[in-house]
């Protein structure tokens, strides 16, 4: 082998990984977003810190003086706030992400048995790989992130047909439908499903995503709305709830993702 | 079948790209790893081409490889391997056959008119679902598994000379260890589970293959590691640490050699970047791609992966119009002129300077070259042939090599790592030590602790 002892990897290459590195750490984030009260905030911590095995007992023992949604929204959600604020400070990762909201689903269900009626949902999405695409792990991340950001998903997994998403979209009427497709040859069935749907009268933006669609693609139909990345779709579903139709989130979309 | 338990190579050094221990020849004069690199040209027909039959044949003959052939001829390249990753609807045999006829046919007519050399790998698709059983007669809506095996006979009844197939076997389990960054789960999905149904699918494709005089070439764990490799990113990406994503790869190793064992001769899949361990083992003809991938999409290691190739292939590129030709033909002129650096090199016995200086280029980009560089893929393979007999056990120990290999460099200021991509890597140590030598007990503690990872059942690997 060449000898590369005294190669200068400087000249060669740069380690923008390691140059960027975020000096931040969780419990400084922790001190500064969690709430002050200890009930709530053991329970944040538990979700902080991915604690599921703890999640459970610490809602339990919270129930006994604080109310259900208190529970939910001031500690097991602000728990995820945290864990998002270091995601996108790169000190998490995503597998972080999916442990945190694993353990915050946890301690959800056991508080919302105390609420009359089940906890009230922000909205309903239907999600989807297109037909012929047995690839769906980003629809998977998305739809743990919408799910742990307050929205009720409705995922129909892969492969599914173009009159199957339509048909699902009838019946349950959600505020926003997406597909993911990892092939350009099926990506085709997004402006098929979303002709179909305005045929039917029915206006929601349609989310086309995945590695094989870039945003000209998913604009490129009526109700088409893009998403490069997981994360980036609770930010859009919220601004969608707040009114935006598929032309305002297409005209103010790098606003909405911060790119 | 035998496994592999010695290696092929007696040193690292040995290992040059263009020349294989056994090399593998097909075609119309094409010969791999005899001494010269091949480039192999993959492409995706535009959208809306998968309207019917004619319009595929069309776009896949007439268009892409007429397209191909005539900028080889026109740049004056003497050898090109088309590949054929079928798309989903090509699962129609009606969809599939004109087109591999068709490829066959327009090979044959170049190859007598200039002389070129020439030949076509027909890569199949496998469409199985966990959930609907990865096995024929587990009735699941689709039929999947009845067409996977379907797929290879139209394949190779019609012209195929190379038969390959990126299998998902494992899948479900690697995508849950992936996104949860569960190395424990990755070993078990794709480690062990991934090279029973191996085991499984490559003795049925051989057999199909053999029965039709086509070479059974190989596969790539495209569909575990490579998702580990593509979400880990690039140097400011943030879902999944490389140091993760490297030892995957080098699980993975352990699980695309079940092909050869089984009786496939190589050469094996281009985005398979174990080919490097696999090739050190076992000597068959390995296809890499790299720089000249940029087209489908961005690594870390796009020189260090031509060290040892033997087929250099841009992965995929959708066909459509460029300044220089139609994308097909402008990345057929990166890949042949790169290729054809190669040769040079093997012409003028530089081969081991060229290989070194591809390799020293990415081995400090980041952890998963580094693992890939031909000295460290020949230790990672000499830990899975001493544990060549068992999948369990071979799988573990190439993860567990990688993985102290980084930290062991890392140490020594070779390697530099990030502090998340140090905690992540002692972790995945921590992990694979603390797991049982007995290949039951494990099963038993996977089977125990991923009972509810959605899609997963024994079933799907006849256990």
């Amino acid at each position: 082998m060449i000898d590369y002892a005294k190669v200068d990897f400087a000249k060669i290459l740069r380690r923008y990984d390691v140059e960027a590195q975020n000096e931040t750490t969780p419990e400084a984030v922790a001190k500064t977003m969690l709430p002050k009260d200890p009930v709530l905030y053991k329970v944040a911590e538990c979700v902080l810190y991915m604690k599921f095995k703890d999640v459970g007992p610490a809602t339990s023992e919270a129930l006994k003086t604080k109310d259900a949604l208190d529970i939910i929204n001031n500690g097991l959600v602000v728990g995820m706030e945290c864990v998002a604020k270091l995601y996108a400070e790169h000190i998490y990762y995503l597998p972080e992400i999916m442990m945190a909201a694993k353990t915050m689903e946890i301690g959800i269900a056991i508080a919302e048995k105390q609420i009359p009626g089940g906890r009230t949902t922000k909205g309903t999405v239907v999600m989807h790989a297109a037909e012929g695409d047995p690839h769906d792990i980003g629809k998977n991340i998305a739809a743990v992130m919408m799910r742990s950001s307050g929205y009720t998903v409705i995922d129909m997994g892969k492969d599914v047909a173009v009159d199957d998403v339509v048909a699902k979209v009838k019946e349950v009427k959600p505020f926003l439908v997406t597909g993911t497709a990892l092939m350009t040859t099926t990506m085709t069935a997004f402006p098929r499903a979303a002709s179909k749907l305005v045929a039917a009268g029915i206006n929601i933006p349609f989310m086309a995503a995945g590695g094989a669609v870039n945003r000209d693609f998913s604009e490129s139909f009526d109700l088409g709305i893009y998403s490069e990345k997981a994360p980036q779709t609770p930010p859009i579903a919220d601004k969608i709830l707040e009114g935006y139709d598929w032309k305002r989130i297409r005209a103010e979309w790098d606003d909405i993702v911060g790119a | 079948m035998a496994k592999y338990t010695k290696m092929a190579y007696s040193s690292p050094d040995e290992m040059v790209f263009g020349h294989a221990k056994e090399p593998v020849s097909y075609g119309f004069g094409i010969k791999v790893g005899a001494g010269r690199v091949i480039p192999e040209l993959n492409y995706g027909p535009r959208p809306g081409s998968e309207a019917s039959p004619e319009k595929l044949r069309k776009e896949y003959v007439d268009y892409i490889s007429k397209d191909v052939l005539n900028r080889c001829v026109t740049l004056g390249f003497p050898d090109v391997q088309l590949e054929t990753e079928w798309i989903s609807q090509m699962g129609d045999p009606k969809m599939a056959t004109p087109v591999v006829e068709g490829q066959r046919a327009i090979c044959e007519k170049f190859h007598e008119e200039y002389g070129i050399n020439c030949a076509v790998r027909q890569t199949i698709p496998d469409q199985r679902e966990a959930e609907e059983g990865y096995r024929p007669g587990m009735n699941g809506k689709h039929s999947y598994p009845e067409h996977l095996f379907q797929c290879a006979e139209v394949a190779c009844e019609n012209g195929a000379d190379v038969l390959s197939c990126e299998t998902l076997g494992g899948k479900e389990l690697g995508d849950y260890a992936t996104t949860n960054g569960d190395i424990v789960a990755f070993l078990f999905g794709i480690g062990y589970l991934g090279s029973i149904d191996m085991e499984y699918v490559w003795k049925e494709f051989v057999n199909i293959a053999k029965k039709n005089k086509v070479i059974a070439g190989g596969d790539t764990n495209c569909s575990g590691a490579n998702t580990s490799m593509f979400m880990a990113g690039g140097m400011l990406d943030q879902d999944v640490q490389r140091t993760y994503s490297a030892v995957t790869r080098a699980i993975s190793a352990a699980r695309t050699l079940v092909a050869w064992e089984q009786g496939a001769s190589g050469p094996d899949k281009d985005c398979g970047y174990e080919g490097p361990i696999c090739k050190a083992i076992a000597g068959k003809p390995c296809a890499q791609e790299g720089k000249n991938c940029q087209c489908a999409h961005a690594d870390l290691q796009g020189n260090l992966m031509a060290q040892v190739c033997d087929l250099w292939s841009n992965e995929s590129i959708e066909y459509h119009p460029e300044f220089g030709g139609t994308s097909v033909q402008c990345w057929m002129g990166s890949l042949g002129y790169e290729v054809a650096l190669m040769n040079t090199a093997i012409q003028c016995n530089k081969e081991k300077d060229l290989r070194d200086l591809y390799m020293i280029t990415d081995r400090e980009r980041g952890p998963e070259g580094h693992i890939l560089a031909y000295d460290n893929a020949y230790k990672i393979g000499q830990a899975i042939v001493s544990e060549g007999n068992n999948y369990y056990l071979r799988a573990k120990a190439a993860g567990l090599t990688a993985a102290k290999l980084i930290k062991e460099h890392n140490d020594a200021k070779e390697l530099q790592l990030t502090r998340k991509q140090r905690e992540v890597l002692e972790g995945i140590i921590k992990d694979l030590e603390a797991l049982p030598d007995d290949e039951d007990k494990f099963f038993e503690y996977c089977c125990k602790k991923y009972a509810d990872v959605p899609n997963f059942t024994l079933k799907n690997y006849g256990l």
